[in-house]
């Protein structure tokens, strides 16, 4: 059976090579995108997912979320994901609908799925944390929340916070402490599912339009990881998407985890009780590793999806 | 040229063996132990500091020093080293008393006095570093390097996100850290991999010294409470503060900024490690990361048995 998904989302270079990942996975049936404020304004990160929905050539009902976090003015990661939030990719203007009210939309399509919806959660958590305080039944109707961000060993906005949970750490708390079932995707995962800058063409058969924005998305990704001393480039996003799916992609185990909102150097910590000290009750899967080899594999299963003919123009 | 040091411990199991560790190396001039509140209280803490050294026979200068951290109620780790702070092997009371100054104070003039640059090992919450640093600015001109036991790049062992010295008084080791003078941090990283087997505890007892025995029992009693925390072995703290200053090369290191977290939720304490260069601070900690233990438990070895 198809998981059904909301797929929550800022994009975002790898954003929007997660949702084209999630188009050509047969195993998901995305019922609703919607957009946040995150590494772009959420003005841009719609129009973005717009042109993302274009260029997969999909017919998914897209709304426009929340243009600033819970507490705080919005911070961008314009540094890492350009002006325009997907980096050198141009791609043409869209004319897709645009739905507004995504917290009503988000509920609503959980309601319709008794219990069966999934939440791939690709930015900061401001429209999840909102739904959850406007509904507060939400949890019921959830089955589980797939999330990109945090971290156990480091940061990559601030030594100790990962951009999603630094954006809007208020609203990770809340996401955090609602006792809907969390698969936490951090970096200690995502810094292991790489691409080498050599192994993009081989990720991809055939040649088109579609295929090159995609390498380009990739090539950007490079860059980004060549200018920030990240070492690789990380496909942070992907595999929160393929893990929602294919869980042995990722190997973790679950942990205590607090969001930290008040420190001075650590607000936006994702605080993983790796050893117990805290004896609070477990609410997250942290994911610790990637089999990168069957993650890169999966990805060159996925793409061969726009190596269609209707892809061609 | 022999190092001049001072120590500053709160006796706790591996700070007693931390201070065999010191007085027995040939490269170190131990100038004196200072003392904090932390693993026990301070009244438990000195005098534990003054019956290790006296059962060693060891003649040095001992000051007393906080209490209490500078900000805050003072926490205590009686379930790890027992309500005397040192349980586990028969130690009579010291054959001697404590300096009458203060531990800032007698820091201060030793440091002040010394032709060469001083080393300080404190291996308990940074209480009197801080306070040092905080009255006497002028000091830290003269010291070589602070070689600390505290803090972990990755984790913590008594909240999630914290080691216990730090977390004890996060507000002096923000001091320390801040201060400019070289840190080398022997956090949870390196300590966790500097693990005694229970059976090495053999070891020690039968090189037969009484010294040597302490030993032995001491790591009977400190393992007990990491073996129902579910460790193959105690890990040895507090010596890897101090084996560096003998031995840098038994070490793997790497030097980042590193900042203390004073005002966390959930993270007080956390000594935080920007591995990316994000915080654009110059690095001011040389951190700890593995350690040749084979090295390390024959260096302790050979200690504690040149006592006999």
């Amino acid at each position: 059976m198809r998981i059904p998904v909301v797929i929550d989302t800022d994009p975002g270079l790898d954003d929007a090579l997660a949702l084209m990942v999630a188009f050509a996975s047969e195993e998901l049936d995305i019922k609703l995108i919607s957009t946040v404020a995150g590494n772009q304004t959420v003005e841009k990160t719609t129009r973005n997912a717009a042109k993302i929905l274009e260029l997969g050539k999909q017919d998914i009902k897209l709304v426009k979320g929340a243009s600033k976090p819970l507490m705080r003015e919005p911070v961008y990661a314009d540094d890492v994901h350009g002006d325009s939030g997907i980096g050198s990719v141009n791609l043409k203007e869209p004319n897709y609908p645009i739905s507004l009210n995504a917290y009503k939309e988000i509920y609503d399509v959980a309601v319709q799925n008794k219990g069966e919806l999934e939440i791939i959660a690709l930015g900061p958590l401001t429209n999840i944390a909102n739904t959850i305080l406007l509904y507060p039944d939400l949890k019921d109707y959830v089955k589980r929340i797939v999330l990109m961000g945090g971290g156990y060993a480091f940061g990559n906005t601030t030594p100790a916070a990962e951009f999603n949970i630094y954006a809007d750490a208020e609203a990770a708390k809340v996401v955090f402490e609602s006792d809907i079932p969390l698969v936490m995707v951090g970096l200690d995962a995502t810094h292991e599912a790489y691409v080498l800058e050599e192994e993009i063409d081989g990720l991809f058969t055939g040649e088109n339009k579609t295929i090159s924005t995609l390498k380009q998305l990739m090539m950007d990704l490079v860059d980004v990881s060549k200018r920030f001393k990240f070492g690789n480039a990380h496909m942070h996003d992907l595999l929160a998407v393929v893990a929602t799916y294919k869980p042995e992609v990722v190997e973790g185990d679950y942990h205590r985890v607090d969001i930290e909102t008040r420190g001075k150097v650590t607000y936006g910590k994702t605080v993983v009780d790796k050893y117990h000290v805290s004896q609070k009750s477990r609410n997250v899967y942290v994911t610790w590793h990637t089999d990168r080899a069957a993650f890169l594999n999966l990805l060159r299963d996925k793409f061969g999806y726009f190596n269609q003919e209707c892809f061609n123009e | 040229m022999k190092k001049p040091v001072i120590i500053d411990c709160d006796p706790g199991h591996d700070d007693a063996i931390a201070l065999l560790l010191a007085f027995a190396s040939p490269k170190l001039d131990i100038k004196a132990v200072t003392v904090t509140g932390g693993n026990q209280t301070l009244e438990k803490t000195l005098r534990n500091t003054k019956r290790v050294l006296s059962f060693a026979g060891i003649k040095t200068r001992v000051a007393k020093g906080a209490d209490k951290p500078m900000m805050r109620e003072l926490e205590i780790a009686p379930q790890v080293h027992g309500e005397s702070g040192l349980d586990g092997p028969y130690l009579p009371e010291a054959d001697f008393e404590e300096e009458d100054m203060p531990a800032v104070e007698l820091m201060r003039q030793i440091i002040m006095e010394s032709d060469q640059k001083v080393t300080l090992i404190p291996t308990g919450p940074l209480t009197n570093v801080g306070i040092l640093f905080s009255l006497y600015p002028e000091v830290k001109e003269n010291i070589e390097m602070v070689s600390l036991m505290g803090g972990a790049a990755i984790g913590g062992n008594w909240t999630a996100a914290a080691e216990f010295n730090i977390l004890v008084d996060p507000e002096a080791a923000h001091i320390v850290f801040e201060s400019g003078v070289p840190i080398v941090m022997a956090g949870l990283d390196v300590t966790h991999k500097a693990l005694i087997y229970d059976e090495e505890a053999e070891l020690f007892r039968n090189q037969g010294g009484k010294v040597s025995v302490m030993v032995a029992e001491l790591l009977d009693f400190f393992f007990q409470f990491h073996q129902v925390g579910g460790y193959e072995g105690s890990p040895v703290h507090d010596p890897c503060a101090v084996a560096y200053v003998i031995d840098p090369d038994m070490f793997e290191s790497k030097k980042y900024a590193v900042e203390i977290e004073t005002d966390g939720e959930f993270s007080t304490g956390a000594t935080v490690v920007d591995w990316f260069g994000r915080s654009g601070k110059e690095p001011n900690v040389e951190v700890l990361f593995d350690i040749d233990r084979t090295k390390f438990i024959n260096m302790l070895l050979d200690a504690t048995a040149s006592y006999e």
